[in-house]
């Protein structure tokens, strides 16, 4: 995931601000994270370099 | 489960498998359709030039629209697109190229297979400006008057929530921002065998809604100048099931004439609307 993004990323569930945590970037973009929405107290990952935002009903499924 | 979510999960693990396997034939696996449907023929009865399909990384085109929203959008550089459902990439990649280094363009898709596959093709043809993720069309990740041009391919009949998909649309799209889709609509009611077939839902068949309830979602959700750009009807041959879809009319009890009716009635649609200013 390009950091670009953030600026129009957003929860999927609440629509509010999701902050983002990175623990492995490379010059490109972030490979491994979390997007936290505080809100609605969900930490989405990001795996691989693809940001998973399902909502969590679906996700677990 | 509910009903919903068992379809949509249903719809997930089909395009899942098409990912996996790749295109053969019509994209349903090896064994289905004699291999007479390659993804660049479907691909170019539905408005996609040589030039477009080359443009592209191999295996980006999975042949499984239903016409070229892109080449509809007239984008512009710098603009900011947002695909839903982009499988494989293929038209974020083509939309990449029209809005330029100062624009991007995201892909939405709810299955993890496809979205690998397209990560790889990025990867593979540079495209920086190039987003996918994982997330579902009626839940957009996306914040609100954020995107210039919404596309989609042959994607919303799929949706277990309509209605819901074109609120989220209008929410993300900037005023004065437009909506251009492709999809599959039907001209009159499908028999009952038809509408209750899973696989058929998965097919873009069940799952599709009355052309004028689909304006009327787009309507419903705050649009206007809601223009339909062509419609043709959608060939049994590029449906994703077709022997299965063969069999399952075949059950039904209709002659001849009602019989194409029904295949006349499964109609690929292209149609735009906008967010006013």
């Amino acid at each position: 995931m390009k950091r670009w993004l953030m600026d129009i990323l957003c929860c999927p569930v609440c629509k509010g601000d999701i902050v983002l945590t990175v623990t492995e970037e490379n010059e490109e973009e972030i490979i491994e994270g979390t997007l936290r929405c505080d809100a609605c107290q969900v930490n989405y990952p990001i795996h691989e370099g693809i940001p998973n935002l399902l909502p969590p009903e679906s996700a677990s499924e | 489960m509910t009903d919903r979510e068992s379809t949509r999960r249903r719809v997930r693990e089909r395009y899942g498998k098409v990912a996996r396997e790749g295109g053969f034939g019509c994209g349903c696996g090896p064994g289905c359709c004699d291999g007479r449907q390659d993804p660049q023929s479907v691909s170019a009865s539905f408005g996609y030039s040589d030039e477009e399909q080359q443009a592209v990384p191999k295996g980006a085109n999975l042949g499984l629209g239903c016409g070229n929203p892109v080449a509809l959008a007239s984008l512009k550089e710098g603009d900011t697109v947002l695909d839903l459902g982009s499988g494989a990439g293929f038209d974020c990649f083509l939309a990449s190229q029209k809005v330029g280094a100062s624009g991007h363009v995201i892909g939405v898709d709810m299955t993890v297979d496809m979205l690998e596959k397209a990560r790889r093709n990025a990867q593979e043809g540079g495209y920086a400006n190039v987003e996918f993720r994982l997330g579902e069309i009626e839940h957009l990740p996306v914040a609100d008057a954020s995107v210039d041009v919404v596309i989609s391919n042959c994607v919303i009949n799929l949706s277990v929530n309509k209605p819901q998909v074109f609120s989220e649309i209008f929410r993300v799209l900037r005023p004065g921002g437009r909506l251009l889709v492709s999809d599959i609509v039907l001209t009159a009611p499908l028999p009952d065998a038809i509408k209750n077939s899973s696989l058929l839902y998965t097919s873009c068949v069940s799952g599709a809604l009355l052309k004028e309830e689909y304006q009327k979602c787009i309507h419903d959700a705050g649009f206007s100048r809601i223009t339909i750009y062509g419609e043709s009807v959608f060939p049994l041959n590029h449906i994703i099931s077709e022997p299965e879809l063969i069999r399952t009319i075949g059950s039904v009890p209709l002659d001849e004439a009602e019989r194409k009716r029904l295949s006349d009635s499964i109609v690929s649609i292209k149609i735009g609307a906008e967010k006013k200013m």
